[in-house]
C-alpha cells in the first residue's frame, strides 16, 4: 500500500462562528479523509503536563471527505496577459534585459524570457543553458535551434543581454555584455574578467507557435499528464527592464538600451518597465508595460520586487527614493507562497461556537503520523463579550512556518546546544520542496526568504508539533499551553489574530479589558503595534506572556493579508542578512529590521525588550526586592518563598528559550518595578547581538549578568497596566502539577486584577517611603 | 586525576548539578598550534607549463559560427571557459577529430604526387585496395560498433554480389556504372536474408551462423562450374578503367575511384551512426538491451534497419568491387580474409570510423607494401593485434582514453599513500577545490580533532551521560561545541519514533529534498538516551578519524 499522506490549510486564519472557511487537501495514496472539527485546548504531548487535548465539535462537514492529489507550483515567475498573442512572433525578434543569474552554475536549463513550451518544444526562449552559458532558442516542434554565448555567466553579477533573429538570411545572435559599477555586483574591477561575448549564428527555421502558451518571464511552459499545464525551468536570480522587438535591433541600437536610454518605439512589441507603480506605500505584483500593447505581467509565488537593479550605485537605498535604481524583480525557482490548490471543501462553521483555536482534524489510511493533519483556524467571537482576550500571533507563526532550520542551518545546534529531534513531518517538508520556506531559510541561491504565506500546509502551525532544533513546543503548540491554563481556570475569554490586530487596529482588542501575548509575538507590522500602544495607553491592561516580542518590523499587503514580509539586516539574531541596498520592505516602503533600530524598542512599550537566548535548559525566578512594595506585592497572594517556576514543558523551568530584561536606556518606563528576575543561566545563553557592540569573552550566560528573563510590571494612563512576564518558557510553565504551580498561581493573580474594572489593586500606595526602614 | 572542574552555577541551586566534578588535567588548546610547524605530508610543487598557445575569448567582437549544413552541428566543438588560475575566457577544442580527418583526407588526395617514382605502382595499387576495404570495414563497422551485431557475414555479401555483378556483367554484357547498382539490390536481399536470425541469436552463435554462411559461399562458388570453379573466380567483367590508358593513369583512376567509395563509405558511415538512430543503438549496447528497452527504445528494429542499410553498402562495393577488379576470386569467401579484416577492425578500435580506416591502412600496408617479407608479415599483423587485444580496450583509438584512466588510477593512488585521510589539504588537492577557505578549514579542523582527542576520558562520558544538556566542564563544552559545528552532511541528529517513549538515531543528508538516512537500528528510550547516544557515535568518530 502507497505511503498515506494527507496536507492541507484554509484560505482563512480568522473567523467568526457561522462563517464559511474553505479547506484545501492534498492526499497522497487515499480518496477518502475523516473530517472532524476540533477545538484544541493543549498542543504539549510532554509527560509532565496534560498532554494532548482537543474537544470534537459537531459540525455539518464531520465525516468523509473526497479527497484527491494536488499539485503545487513551486519557482516565481512573471506570465504577460496576452490575449491577443502579440508576442507569439513568428518572424525577426530581439529579446534583451538587464539580468543578475544567482545561480547560473546550478546545472539546469533556466528560462529568462520567452514564449517557450518545453514539452513541445515550440516557440522561443531566451535563458541560461545547464553549462550556465546564456542561450537563445527556437522549435518548431520537430527540432530546435541554439545559439549560446562562448564564457559562461559569473553568478551574482549584472549583466545586459539580448538576442536577435534575423528571419531574411536566418541568422540569430547573442549578446552578452557587463553592466557591474562598484556597488551592484559581487566582484569588482579588479578581478580580470571579460564578460562580453556576442555570437552569431545561422539557424535553419523559424519558430512556430502554439495558442496556449503563454510569454513568461523566468519560466517556461511545461505539462504533465495527471497535473495539466504547469511551468518549469524557472530562473534563479533578478531580471531588470527587459524587452521584445518584432525586427532585429542591431548591436548599436541594444547598446544604447544597454546605455540606459529608453527603447526606441519602433518595432516595439512590449517593454516591461519594472520600475513603473512604484508608490511610497509599496509596490504591488504588477509588473507593467511601457509598450504599445500594455502586455501587463502578473507575478505568480510573489517575485521580489524593488530590489536594487542594474544601474543601481550606492547612493539611493531605498526604492522610494530613486525608483530608477530599484528596477530589479528577483525570481528564485525554490520560492512557493501560495499552494494554489483547489477547494477540497466549502465549510460552514457552526453559529454557535466558542472562541477559540480550532482545527479540522483530517485522517486518512492509518490515521497517524503523516496520515493525520489538523488544519488550524482560529475562531473570534461574533460579538466581544468577555473582559480577556487572548491575541494568538499569527505574524510569528507565518515567520516560523515550515522553518528548516534542523536540516540547513549548520549553526543551529551550536545554537540550539543539542542534536535536533525529527519528527516524520518534518522530514516530509525537508524531502519536499512544496511547502515552501520560512523566513528563517535561505532560497537555494542563499538569499534570505522575506515573504511567508499561510495558504499552504504549516507543519509546525499545529498541535503536538516540536521544533525539531529545540526539542520543545515553540509558537502554536506552545501558546496552546496558555489557552489550556486559561481553560483550566475557567476564565472567561475570547481570541483573535494578529491579522485581525493589523486589520482592523485599536478595533480589535478596544472593548477588552486585558489583553494576553502569546509566547513569542516575535513578528509585528506598524498597525498592531500602534494599537497595543493605543490600547495600553487607553487604559488598557497588557500581558506580555512570552520573550524576544516585538522585535522584527514586518509588513501585509492591503488587500491580501495571508502572506508577510520582512528584511532581516543590520543587526538583531537573525538567519539572514538582506543585500545592501534592499533593507526596505516592499509592501509597506517602510524600513523593515529590528523596532528597536526604528526607535521602537519594546521596552518602551512593555518595559522589557529581548537580551539573550539559549535553548537546553531553563531556569526558575527569583522574586525580586521591588516585589515587596505594597503596589505589586498583591501579584505574589497564595506564593511561597522566593522561588517561581521551577518546572514547566520548556526544558523544566518557567525562564528560559528567549528572555528579555528591564532597560532604562531602551526607554523601559522610569517607574517600572522588576517583580522577579531569573538567574544562573547556562553559557549556551548567549548576548543578542544588537546589545553587542565588540564581541569580548564572558558574554554568555554563566558570565553576564545582563542574560536574564525579567518580570516588569508597570502601570499605564487611565488604569492600564503592563505585566511582562520575560521569558518564552513562562507559557510553558503553566500546565506543570496539574496547573497547581506559583507561575500559574502569580499569572492568575495578575488576570484577576486585571479583568476587573476600576483601580488596580495596590494603587494607592503611591506616597513617598517614610525613612523608618 | 587530581583535577576537578567546579561548576560555576552551582550557587544558583541549578537542577541536577553538582557541585564539583573531577575532570582531566588541563591541555591548552595552543599547544597543538605549537607542535606543528609543518605538514606531515611532503608538500610537492604542482602547476603544469602552458607550452602552447591558447585563444583568448572574442570579448566585444562577433563571433560567426559556421555550421555543417544543413544540420545544427557547429563545425567545431569549443568550450569557452574563464581559466580558474587566470580568469582570461579561453577557446578550448573538445574535439579535434574534424581537423584530424580534414588533415588525413587531404593527405590521402594529395599522396600519389609524391609518391616515389620506383613505389608507385605498388603504392598505389595498396591505396585502391585500402579504399575499398576501408569501405567494406566502414559499412562493418556500422553492423558490429554501431549496431552491434557480431556478424562475420560481411565479405559474403561482397563476395556474393561482386559473383552476381561478375556473372552478369559477364553473360549479359552489364556496363561498368550498372554494377554497383545491381550489386547494391542483391545486398538488399541477402541483408534481409542474414537479418532475419539476427533478430532471435546473438553473440557468439550469430558470429558462428554468419561464418558458416561465408564458408558456405566459398564452397558454393568453389564448386559451381557457373561461378568459375575451373579458373578460381569469374573474370572478364565490365571495368571502369579504360584498357587503353597507360598504367600509371590506371592506377591513378583507380586510387581516387576509391578514394571517392572509401568517402562515400565515410559518408554512410556518419549519416548512420552520427543521428538519431545510432544515438538509439548506442543506448543498446550488448547485454543492455533489457534496460534500452525499458526506456523505450526499439533496439531491435534499429538493428535491423541498419544491418540492411550496410548490406545494401557493401552490396554496392561488391558491384564496385567487380568493376575494379574486372571479375572476383574465390578468395574474397575464405576465412583468413575475414581474419584480416576483423584485425582491421579491432586494432583500430571498435566502434569508430576513424578505427576502422586506420585499422585497415595498418593492415593493409603490411600486407601489401611488405610483400616481400613473405608469410612473416602476417605473422606480425597477428602479433600486433594480440598486442592490441591484450593490452588496449578499445583499440588504437582507444589509447587517449585508456591511458586518462590509467593516469587517474594512478593520480588516486598516489595520493592515497600521501594524503591522511581528515588531515590537512595536500597542493595537488587545492588546485582542485574551488573554495580555498576550505584548505584553511580542513588545517583547523585537523589541529581541533588533534587536540579534542587528548581530551577524551571516562570522566567526560559520564558527565555527558548525567546531563547531556546544561552547563558542562570546559574540556566537554569544547568537544560538545566542536561536535554541533560539523558541516551538516553526515551530521547525526535523532528521529522520533515515539514521542517521550522511542527515538533512533539518523544521519542529515545536508541537501534539501534528501532524507536522513537510519545510521542504526538501536531505539533509545529518552530524549537523553538520545542524545548520549548521538555523543557516544560521535566521540566514536573523532577517535578512529
Amino acid at each position: 500500500m502507497a505511503h498515506v499522506k494527507i496536507f492541507g490549510y484554509a484560505n482563512r486564519i480568522s473567523v467568526k462562528p457561522g462563517d464559511t472557511i474553505n479547506f484545501h487537501v492534498n492526499a497522497d495514496g487515499a480518496a477518502n479523509a475523516n473530517a472532524q472539527l476540533v477545538r484544541l485546548i493543549h498542543g504539549d504531548q510532554h509527560p509532565d503536563g496534560p498532554g494532548f487535548v482537543e474537544e470534537e465539535i459537531a459540525c455539518e462537514a464531520n465525516g468523509d471527505w473526497a479527497v484527491k492529489k494536488q499539485y503545487t507550483q513551486i519557482g516565481s515567475f512573471l506570465e504577460a496577459v496576452d490575449p491577443e498573442g502579440r508576442l507569439a512572433i513568428e518572424g525577426s525578434l530581439t529579446l534583451y534585459a538587464f539580468i543578475f543569474p544567482s545561480l547560473p552554475d546550478a546545472g539546469l536549463r533556466q528560462c529568462l524570457l520567452g514564449r517557450w513550451n518545453n514539452i513541445k518544444n515550440v516557440g522561443y526562449c531566451l535563458g541560461i543553458n545547464p553549462k550556465g552559458h546564456l542561450e537563445f532558442w527556437v522549435g518548431r516542434g520537430d527540432e530546435v535551434d541554439y545559439v549560446e554565448t562562448e564564457i559562461p555567466l559569473i553568478p551574482k553579477m549584472w549583466y545586459f543581454v539580448a538576442a536577435t533573429l534575423d528571419r531574411a538570411i536566418g541568422r540569430a545572435t547573442i549578446h552578452q555584455e557587463s553592466v557591474a559599477n562598484r556597488y551592484n555586483g559581487l566582484l569588482g574591477k579588479v578581478c580580470p574578467i571579460d564578460y562580453r561575448s556576442h555570437v552569431s549564428e545561422p539557424f535553419r527555421f523559424r519558430q512556430t507557435h502554439l495558442a496556449e502558451t503563454p510569454f513568461l518571464i523566468a519560466g517556461s511552459r511545461d505539462w504533465h499528464e495527471a497535473r495539466g499545464p504547469f511551468v518549469s525551468q524557472t530562473y534563479c536570480g533578478k531580471i531588470d527592464r527587459p524587452g521584445v522587438y518584432n525586427r532585429v535591433l542591431n548591436w548599436a541600437e541594444l547598446a544604447t538600451i544597454m546605455g540606459g536610454a529608453l527603447p526606441a518605439p519602433e518595432a516595439m512589441i512590449a517593454y516591461w518597465d519594472t520600475t513603473l507603480g512604484y508608490t511610497d506605500k509599496g509596490i504591488g505584483d504588477l509588473v507593467e508595460d511601457a509598450g504599445p500593447y500594455h502586455l501587463h505581467a502578473w507575478g505568480y509565488n510573489r517575485p521580489v520586487r524593488g530590489q536594487t537593479g542594474w544601474n543601481w550605485n550606492g547612493r539611493n537605498d531605498c526604492f522610494r527614493l530613486a525608483p530608477q535604481e530599484y528596477g530589479g524583480v528577483e525570481f528564485h525557482y525554490d520560492a512557493m507562497i501560495d499552494a494554489n490548490w483547489e477547494v477540497t471543501r466549502s465549510v460552514a462553521l457552526p453559529a454557535a461556537l466558542k472562541s477559540g483555536a480550532y482545527a479540522m482534524r483530517l485522517r486518512a489510511g492509518p490515521g497517524r503520523g503523516l496520515g493525520e493533519e489538523y488544519v488550524v483556524f482560529f475562531v473570534r467571537p461574533s460579538i466581544q463579550k468577555a473582559r480577556l482576550a487572548f491575541l494568538f500571533p499569527t505574524a510569528s507563526y507565518l515567520a516560523y512556518a515550515n522553518e528548516h532550520l534542523s536540516f540547513d542551518a549548520q549553526i543551529i545546534q551550536p545554537m540550539t546546544g543539542q542534536p535536533p529531534i525529527l519528527s516524520e513531518i518534518d522530514i516530509e517538508m525537508h524531502k519536499n520542496w512544496e511547502f515552501g520556506l520560512s523566513t528563517y531559510d535561505c532560497w537555494a541561491d542563499g538569499n534570505g526568504v522575506c515573504f511567508s504565506s499561510y495558504h499552504r500546509p504549516l507543519v509546525n502551525m499545529r498541535p503536538k508539533h516540536r521544533i525539531s532544533s529545540m526539542g520543545v513546543t515553540w509558537q502554536f503548540p506552545a501558546d496552546l499551553s496558555v489557552i489550556a491554563w486559561l481553560e483550566h481556570k475557567g476564565y472567561d475569554y475570547e481570541v483573535l489574530t494578529d491579522e485581525d490586530l493589523h486589520r482592523e487596529g485599536l478595533d480589535a482588542i478596544r472593548y477588552y479589558s486585558c489583553v494576553m501575548s502569546g509566547t513569542h509575538p516575535e513578528y509585528y507590522s506598524e498597525k498592531m503595534l500602534d494599537a497595543t500602544e493605543d490600547f495600553i495607553a487607553g487604559g488598557g491592561r497588557y500581558i506580555y506572556m512570552g520573550g524576544n516580542g516585538y522585535y522584527w518590523n514586518v509588513a501585509f499587503g492591503e488587500d491580501d493579508l495571508s502572506t508577510m514580509e520582512v528584511r532581516k539586516l543590520d543587526s538583531g539574531m537573525r538567519a539572514w542578512s538582506a543585500r545592501p541596498g534592499e533593507h526596505y520592505l516592499v509592501t509597506t516602503g517602510q524600513k523593515s529590521g529590528l523596532w528597536k533600530n526604528l526607535g521602537r524598542a519594546p521596552q518602551k512599550l512593555l518595559g522589557v525588550g529581548f537580551i539573550g537566548e539559549g535553548f537546553e535548559t531553563s531556569r526558575p525566578y527569583r522574586r525580586m526586592p521591588d516585589s515587596y512594595h505594597r503596589t505589586v506585592s498583591w501579584m505574589m497572594k497564595g506564593i511561597e518563598g522566593e522561588m517561581l517556576g521551577e518546572s514547566g514543558l520548556a526544558y523544566g523551568g518557567a525562564a528560559g528559550l528567549e528572555l528579555d530584561r528591564y532597560d532604562l536606556q531602551y526607554g523601559t518606563p522610569p517607574h517600572a518595578k522588576i517583580i522577579a528576575s531569573s538567574g544562573g543561566h547556562s553559557d549556551n545563553y548567549m548576548l543578542s547581538i544588537e546589545e553587542i557592540l565588540y564581541p569580548y569573552p564572558g558574554l554568555a550566560g554563566s558570565q553576564d549578568y545582563r542574560i536574564r528573563a525579567d518580570m516588569v510590571y508597570f502601570t499605564a494612563p487611565n488604569n492600564g497596566a503592563v505585566f511582562s512576564s520575560g521569558s518564552i518558557a513562562f507559557g510553558q510553565a503553566l500546565p506543570t502539577e496539574n496547573f497547581k504551580n506559583n507561575i500559574s498561581i502569580l499569572l492568575g493573580n495578575i488576570v484577576d486584577a486585571f479583568i476587573a474594572p476600576g483601580m488596580l489593586p495596590g494603587a494607592l500606595w503611591v506616597n513617598e517611603e517614610k525613612q523608618w526602614k | 586525576m587530581t583535577n576537578s572542574w567546579r561548576n560555576p552555577l552551582y550557587l544558583w541551586d541549578v537542577k541536577d548539578a553538582v557541585e564539583e566534578l573531577p575532570t582531566i588535567d588541563y591541555v591548552s588548546p595552543q599547544e597543538v598550534w605549537d607542535r606543528t610547524r609543518s605538514s606531515d605530508a611532503v608538500m610537492l610543487p604542482v602547476g603544469r607549463l602552458r607550452y602552447y598557445y591558447k585563444w583568448s575569448g572574442h570579448g566585444a567582437a562577433l563571433w560567426n559560427r559556421l555550421r555543417y549544413w544543413p544540420t545544427r552541428r557547429r563545425v567545431l566543438n569549443i568550450r569557452g571557459e574563464y581559466n580558474p588560475k587566470t580568469l582570461r575566457s579561453e577557446k578550448t577544442i573538445v574535439d579535434k577529430r574534424p581537423i584530424w580527418w580534414l588533415l588525413g583526407l587531404l593527405a590521402l588526395a594529395l599522396a600519389p604526387l609524391f609518391v616515389p617514382a620506383d613505389l608507385q605502382n605498388t603504392l598505389l595499387t595498396a591505396g585502391a585496395t585500402f579504399g575499398i576495404y576501408a569501405a567494406i570495414n566502414l559499412c562493418w563497422m556500422l553492423i558490429i560498433g554501431t549496431a552491434g551485431i557480431y556478424s562475420l557475414a560481411t565479405y559474403a555479401v561482397v563476395g556474393v554480389s561482386a559473383f552476381g555483378t561478375a556473372y552478369l556483367s559477364i553473360q549479359y554484357g552489364i556496363p561498368w556504372y550498372g554494377l554497383p547498382f545491381i550489386g547494391a539490390m542483391i545486398g538488399l536481399l541477402s541483408g534481409l536474408i542474414i537479418a532475419i536470425p539476427a533478430t532471435r541469436l546473438d553473440g557468439f552463435y550469430y558470429a558462428l551462423l554468419t561464418l558458416g554462411l561465408n564458408e558456405l559461399c566459398r564452397v558454393y562458388a568453389q564448386q559451381s562450374r557457373l561461378f568459375g570453379s575451373s579458373t578460381g573466380g569469374l573474370y572478364g567483367a565490365d571495368s571502369y578503367i579504360p584498357q587503353s590508358w597507360d598504367q600509371h593513369s590506371q592506377s591513378l583512376l583507380a586510387y581516387y575511384a576509391c578514394f571517392v567509395l572509401m568517402i562515400m563509405a565515410l559518408c554512410l558511415y556518419r549519416l548512420i551512426n552520427g543521428r538519431r538512430i545510432g544515438r538509439i543503438l548506442r543506448m543498446a549496447p550488448e547485454k543492455r538491451e533489457a534496460f534500452a528497452e525499458a526506456t523505450g527504445v526499439d533496439y531491435r528494429r534499429a538493428r535491423i534497419f541498419v544491418f540492411v542499410i550496410s548490406s545494401i553498402g557493401l552490396g554496392f562495393i561488391g558491384g564496385f568491387y567487380t568493376a575494379h577488379f574486372r571479375g572476383v576470386a574465390f578468395s574474397i569467401f575464405s576465412f583468413d580474409t575475414v581474419l584480416l579484416g576483423l584485425a582491421m577492425l579491432v586494432i583500430g578500435g571498435l566502434g569508430r570510423a576513424e578505427g576502422a580506416v586506420v585499422g585497415t591502412a595498418i593492415v593493409i600496408l603490411l600486407d601489401k607494401i611488405l610483400i616481400s617479407m613473405g608469410p612473416v608479415r602476417l605473422l606480425l599483423i597477428g602479433v600486433i593485434m594480440l598486442g592490441v587485444v591484450l593490452f588496449l580496450r578499445e583499440g588504437l583509438f582507444g589509447v587517449k582514453a585508456q591511458f586518462r584512466a590509467w593516469r587517474d588510477k594512478k593520480k588516486s593512488e598516489r595520493r592515497s599513500t600521501r594524503a591522511v585521510k581528515g588531515g590537512e589539504m595536500l597542493p595537488e588537492e587545492v588546485t582542485e577545490t574551488k573554495n580555498k577557505d576550505l584548505s584553511y578549514w580542513r588545517r583547523y579542523d585537523k589541529m581541533q580533532r588533534d587536540y579534542l582527542r587528548t581530551l577524551i576520558s571516562s570522566e567526560l562520558i559520564e558527565e555527558h551521560q548525567r546531563s547531556p544538556l546544561g552547563q558542562h566542564s570546559e574540556p566537554l563544552e569544547r568537544l560538545l561545541l566542536y561536535f554541533r559545528r560539523a558541516p551538516m552532511a553526515d551530521k547525526y541528529a535523532i528521529a522520533v519514533v515515539e514521542p517521550f517513549k522511542a527515538y533512533r538515531i539518523v544521519a542529515l543528508s545536508g541537501h534539501r529534498g534528501v532524507a536522513p538516512r537510519v545510521v542504526e537500528d538501536r531505539i533509545y528510550g529518552s530524549q537523553n538516551e538520545a542524545y548520549h547516544g548521538v555523543f557516544l557515535r560521535r566521540v566514536q568518530d573523532l577517535l578512529e578519524s
